[in-house]
């Protein structure tokens, strides 16, 4: 039996990738409303949108590998993917993992801060990776 | 801090691990879809076979063609259930490895079913296809 490994791709997909984006802006709004009881189930929501994004690029990346037979970079649109797909997966991973160890929320705002920025830069990536991988659709 | 600091070595190790894993896992899908693909250089021994292009030499692997091929190709090679094969834009080689091995899902195997010679013909027949519609062939 052959399986859709490309369906499997486009599916899971959409979770790392809406998780990504919602955890960094709960983790926001959880920032800036550090001194109220609200900002602080805001950085709950945003610790466990991350978690979920980090688990979530597991079963799209190996599915997208499966879909194109383990191509890594390839050219043309699937590279252009290719290039923001692998920096977003390892940020993504990393960022799961920092934000497992230290917690929903932390007393360090500078570390935060830092944490932040990065988790911006993770979203951003994944999103370049979606929308060259929504390119490729429409080239097709 | 410590935590923090900490949380980031083990975000970097697990973030490093998972990307080599995941090139891993890239490496051994590469090799599983090289092993059964047809693009796979079939042997050369068709090559020994491979007769001039004489009109005797065509007709035979006409008939080759209309017992093997006609019921997905078309009895004239238009397409069918398979693609039209007339002024095929691929080499010698690639046509007899894709008689040979098939397409996975799309066309059987025939290595089994004719001989190198047989497949030498076919291909001088499926080589003789012209499509008279291209402009080189139009009339001036």
């Amino acid at each position: 039996m052959d399986i859709p490994w490309a369906k499997i791709h486009g599916a899971s997909t959409h979770l790392p990738l809406a998780l990504a984006g919602c955890s960094w802006l709960f983790d926001m709004a959880g920032f800036a409303l550090v001194r109220r009881p609200t900002g602080q189930q805001l950085n709950l929501v945003g610790y466990w949108t991350m978690l979920l994004a980090g688990l979530g690029t597991f079963p799209a990346v190996a599915s997208g590998l499966l879909m194109t037979k383990g191509d890594v970079l390839d050219h043309d649109l699937v590279l252009f993917h290719h290039l923001f797909v692998w920096p977003a997966f390892v940020l993504l991973v990393g960022l799961a993992t920092w934000r497992a160890i230290v917690g929903a929320t932390t007393t360090q705002r500078r570390a935060f801060c830092y944490y932040l920025a990065v988790s911006f830069t993770a979203a951003v990536l994944v999103a370049g990776a979606g929308y060259w991988g929504g390119e490729m659709l429409l080239a097709n | 801090m410590n935590r923090e600091i900490k949380a980031l070595g083990a975000a970097v190790c697990v973030s490093a691990a998972s990307l080599s894993g995941m090139l891993v896992f890239a490496q051994v899908v590469r090799n599983k879809a090289r092993a059964t693909s047809h693009e796979q250089p079939a042997d050369e021994s068709w090559q020994l076979w491979k007769p001039e292009p004489t009109p005797d030499v065509i007709a035979k692997g006409g008939k080759l063609f209309l017992n093997s091929c006609a019921h997905c190709h078309g009895a004239d090679a238009r397409g069918d259930e398979g693609p039209d094969l007339h002024d095929l834009q691929m080499s010698d080689r690639h046509i007899v490895n894709v008689i040979k091995k098939g397409i996975k899902g799309e066309m059987p195997s025939f290595a089994k079913k004719h001989s190198d010679a047989e497949i030498a013909e076919l291909l001088a027949y499926v080589r003789s296809l012209k499509d008279d519609s291209t402009p080189a062939n139009d009339p001036p």
